[in-house]
């Protein structure tokens, strides 16, 4: 029977769980599409700097180190060499990293906006916080 | 003797076995690396960034379909990033030798975690304070089932001291450890397998971004190998999730494993011997 109040009970809860699954959509969606488009660049720019390496050297080789530089460093130091004229596949294979690691960084960004401006959920923006101020350390160490 | 003709198809390889055997591809090409000569720690640097791919290109599937428990993952990422940065650090400051046989038994113990897996439903039951008080429960909508499956975390006391030792490992060897993520999630916080699964996967991208920044300040990553790694390990890996969800055959997935049981010993026979 359709009026059992069991069977309503049920039927409200699954409504009530499909609701809130229905209201994080767009998160989800923004969440999930920023790792993915984040990772798909990343690899695009590897991708591209081999390609160049290629055909600038005929090797797929890249003999440049990276040393005693954080992530900002290393990316202010390609840019710098690329405003000099240095214009080389190694820009497009630093970006390549860069854009790699940056990559979840901005994902818990976007969380971050999320559970304050949206849910505003102040107990998980302060954990949010703690994870970002934590991942923040960990690229500016030295 | 290294080039990028020999580590590209190689990586495609090692990203495939490692997404048949339902683990990433760091546990096999840390081994693979290691072989043709490349020094632990730089294998380990490179692997972790490989890591960030891979588990952001399948995180990023699940949580569009609503599997992702966001809370549950930011809760226990504030634990594993810490374990993160302590690992890498741990690595820089150790010998290569322990590190091999830390490797081997861990992969060990992520494969009898594999070969054993229990899929019990999640806790319905009642809760603990602390995790009530941390919203840690959740829903899906279960394909499968065909139905939405609700659930309720339990434990979060015990789980994030665990998480923050997961975070550990994974910032030592430069894998995402997902295996005993995934162990913590299922038996101490009683999450559905779904749910912990994919929730380990986003979890794993973070942890694996701390403890590559640690990594690339001290030098280890280096752009020559990083480059063919990257590439090919995503590619191994996007490949080898498109064929897993065809198949459905246990033989296949116990021959992957079979490989990582390989791997496992040969990691600690060459920790013990010290030859290296």
């Amino acid at each position: 029977m359709t009026d059992d109040p069991k069977t309503g009970a049920w039927q409200n809860a699954d409504a009530r769980a499909l609701g809130e699954t229905q209201r994080q959509f767009d998160m989800d969606a923004v969440v999930g599409y920023i790792l993915l488009i984040g990772v798909l660049i990343a690899l695009v720019l590897v991708a591209g700097a081999l390609i160049w390496r290629w055909m600038n050297t005929r090797t797929l080789w890249f003999d440049y180190k990276v040393t005693g530089m954080n992530l900002f460093e290393l990316i202010v130091e390609e840019i710098h060499l690329a405003a000099k004229g240095a214009f080389r596949p190694r820009l497009l294979m630093s970006l390549g990293i860069a854009m790699l690691m940056l990559t979840p960084f901005i994902r818990v960004l976007a969380s971050m906006v999320y559970f304050m401006a949206a849910l505003r959920n102040w107990k998980y923006s302060v954990f949010t916080a703690i994870v970002l101020l934590t991942l923040t350390y960990s690229l500016f160490l030295r | 003797m290294i080039s990028f003709e020999l580590l590209f198809p190689v990586s495609i390889v090692a990203g495939f076995i490692g997404a048949m055997a339902g683990m990433g591809g760091g546990v096999v090409i840390i081994p693979v690396l290691t072989l043709l000569g490349v020094d632990i720690k730089h294998a380990i640097a490179i692997s972790i960034l490989s890591v960030i791919a891979t588990s952001s290109g399948s995180a990023s599937a699940y949580i569009r379909d609503h599997i992702t428990n966001l809370k549950v993952g930011m809760f226990l990422e504030m634990f594993t990033i810490a374990g993160a940065l302590t690992g890498a650090k741990i690595t820089l400051a150790v010998s290569p030798k322990p590190l091999y046989i830390i490797f081997g038994l861990v992969l060990l113990a992520s494969w009898l975690a594999l070969l054993f897996a229990r899929h019990q439903m999640g806790n319905t039951g009642p809760q603990d304070r602390l995790t009530r008080w941390l919203e840690l429960e959740g829903s899906y909508p279960d394909q499968v089932l065909g139905k939405v499956v609700h659930y309720k975390a339990v434990r979060s006391y015990f789980g994030a001291p665990l998480m923050y030792l997961a975070g550990i490992i994974a910032g030592l060897l430069g894998i995402g450890a997902g295996a005993v993520k995934v162990l913590i999630h299922d038996l101490v916080m009683g999450l559905p397998p779904k749910v912990s699964t994919t929730t380990s996967n986003m979890i794993i991208g973070v942890t694996a971004l701390a403890g590559a920044s640690v990594y690339l300040v001290a030098g280890l990553v280096e752009p020559g190998l990083a480059a063919p790694v990257i590439l090919g390990i995503a590619i191994g890996a996007f490949l080898g999730t498109r064929l897993l969800v065809r198949m459905s055959n246990q033989a296949v997935r116990r021959f992957f494993l079979f490989i990582l049981l390989i791997l496992a010993v040969e990691m600690i026979v060459r920790g013990v011997r010290g030859g290296l």
